[in-house]
């Protein structure tokens, strides 16, 4: 069965409306349902992976690349980093000394694409490819050159970037939060701050994934997931079967997924004529 | 029962240094199956056959060997697909140092990609790329699923990848997002991300272009024609 839109978001074997079902995730700042830290959890706890590459929030918007193997570990990368947390050569060593022979990735797209190349077209012997069993792709409109958006919201707004305590995504806009005060500031305004190379980036839900995760605004407190594989829909279905995961289907929503994949696509394809 | 007839495929090494060929027959005990691969470790004197579905090359072509452009064209000749396999096929590699002057073969002064004497169809980086990597490739190729294989498809279309294209047309051009696949690709550790940008160490990098083909960006320049 081909899907309308299979071509710009990928392969498509399910799509789901999910939500962990664990309070203590819950109570994190999760991104949206917090459906990606409680699979993950599912996939650590029952021993399908022995670490978990995520990002893990430092201050304000940003975060760092680390390696979870508790579970205390990996539910303090729950939520969002706003900037590209690149995993470089630390990574890589980390995993090898540590022996880990089977991990999970969280990442953006673009890094998705390496990822699942890595693993279907390992070029090098030293690849990781045979460690990575399952990657885990967030939807993506862009990061942020962070300097700029920082004085940007400093200048305009006073706040600053270490008073940010959350930044959530709604469709049209971002929500900033300082303390208990909420900034909602539209997204129009913030995509001048965006990496040039995000705007060439024609990729919204990470096609190369196993499973893909963002939210649509119909559906608050939900993650939506989009598995892509027997691999994806089994480390989804399997944590849905261990209590760890709520499930319902999602296919209604995915007409939310297809214009937001639309829009960055026909973004990117209007910058490239000028950037490239 | 049906008997399904194997892909014919030739292997032809124009001069390099072995590590792509032990590549090639390191995939072989899982490709048997599927293919029947004609390798000159396999076999005593000429290839088997007059025509080969595919012909996968090894090795850069020193361009001041005349035998060498013509066994080129033979290939080329009797094999439906060529397959530029390694990154000193494909894009020159670490042959692209070759200044002559050394023995034994003081006359290797200048050596090309095979796509500068052939047309090739698909171009495949790594120096060596793994067995696996073939087999990939193979499935791939088989199940005609050529979406997945454009990124080699277009490779073949270019002669020289690197870091230092890498830096130039995605760093400079201030294209980079700072995802870091370039340096966790690069076999000499010849790319160390300094605040989020790739800065090259030009002294390491062997050209094999593997950075290029993973870095989302460059890929895309690759993938849409853009590449020079
Ligand atoms: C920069 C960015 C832009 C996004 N843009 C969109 C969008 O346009 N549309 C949309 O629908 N969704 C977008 N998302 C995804 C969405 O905000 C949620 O992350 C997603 O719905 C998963 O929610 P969750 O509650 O299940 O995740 P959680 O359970 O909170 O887990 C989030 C996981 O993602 C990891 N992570 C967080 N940030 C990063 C990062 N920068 N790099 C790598 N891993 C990270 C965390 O370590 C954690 O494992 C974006 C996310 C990010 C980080
Ligand atoms: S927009 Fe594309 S390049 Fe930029 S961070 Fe997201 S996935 Fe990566
Ligand atoms: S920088 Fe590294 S990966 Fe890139 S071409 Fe040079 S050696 Fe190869
Ligand atoms: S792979 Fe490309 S986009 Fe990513 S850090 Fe390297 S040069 Fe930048």
């Amino acid at each position: 069965m081909t899907l309308p839109g299979e071509n710009l978001l990928g392969q498509i074997r399910g799509v789901y409306l999910s939500r962990a079902t664990d309070g203590d995730i819950l109570r994190r700042k999760v991104a949206s349902g917090g459906a990606v830290t409680a699979m993950l959890l599912y996939a650590l706890e029952k021993n399908l992976v022995d670490g978990v590459v995520a990002a893990k929030r430092t201050r304000g918007l940003a975060g760092e690349p680390v390696v979870a193997r508790t579970r205390e570990e990996l539910l303090e990368t729950a939520g969002n980093s706003w900037n590209i947390v690149p995993f470089e050569e630390m990574i890589k060593a980390r995993i090898e000394e540590e022996g880990l022979k089977r991990v999970a990735v969280v990442c953006l797209p673009c890094q998705a694409q390496l990822f699942g190349q890595m693993r279907e077209f390992p070029l090098l012997e030293a690849d990781l490819s045979c460690r990575v069993r399952y990657v885990v792709s967030l939807f993506c409109r862009g990061i942020f050159v962070f300097g700029a958006f920082i004085n940007h919201l400093q200048i305009r707004y006073g706040i600053r970037g270490e008073e940010i305590t959350n930044v959530r995504l709604g469709e049209g806009h971002l929500i900033i939060q300082r303390g208990r005060e909420e900034l909602v500031i539209p997204l129009r305004e913030v995509f001048p701050y965006l990496q040039t190379g995000c705007l060439i980036c024609s990729d919204y839900t990470g096609v190369w994934s196993d499973v893909s995760a963002g939210s649509v605004e119909r559906e608050p407190g939900w993650t939506l997931l989009i598995t892509r594989n027997r691999r994806g829909e089994k480390l989804v279905r399997g944590a849905e079967r261990e209590g760890y995961l709520e499930l319902r289907d999602g296919f209604h929503v995915l007409e939310d997924v297809l214009r937001g994949a639309k829009n960055k696509l026909e973004r990117a394809r209007e910058n490239m004529k000028r950037l490239l | 029962m049906r008997i399904v007839e194997k892909l014919r495929v030739l292997h032809v090494d124009v001069g390099g240094c072995e590590g792509c060929s032990v590549s090639i027959m390191r995939a072989y005990p899982r490709l048997m199956e599927r293919i029947d691969l004609d390798i000159s470790y396999l076999r005593n004197g000429d290839p088997k056959h007059d025509r080969y579905d595919v012909a996968l090359i090894t090795g850069g072509v020193c361009m001041n060997e005349p035998r060498i452009a013509e066994e080129l064209r033979e290939v080329r000749e009797k094999a439906g697909v060529i397959v530029a396999f390694g990154s000193c096929s494909a894009l020159g590699g670490i042959l692209r140092f070759c200044r002559g002057g050394q023995t034994p073969r003081p006359d290797h002064r200048n050596f090309q990609p095979i796509n500068s004497v052939i047309y090739v169809d698909y171009s495949i980086p790594g120096c060596p790329p793994t067995p696996q990597m073939l087999q990939s490739f193979f499935r791939y190729f088989m199940e005609g699923k050529e979406t997945r294989l454009r990124l080699f498809r277009v490779t073949a279309g270019v002669k020289k990848l690197s870091g230092f294209d890498l830096i130039d047309d995605v760093v400079l051009t201030g294209l980079c997002v700072g995802c870091g696949a370039c340096e966790l690709s690069c076999p000499t550790c010849a790319i160390k991300l300094v605040d989020k940008r790739p800065t090259l160490i030009p002294e390491r990098c062997i050209r094999c272009g593997t950075c290029y083909v993973r870095c989302p960006r460059a890929s895309q320049i690759l993938l849409g024609g853009v590449k020079k």
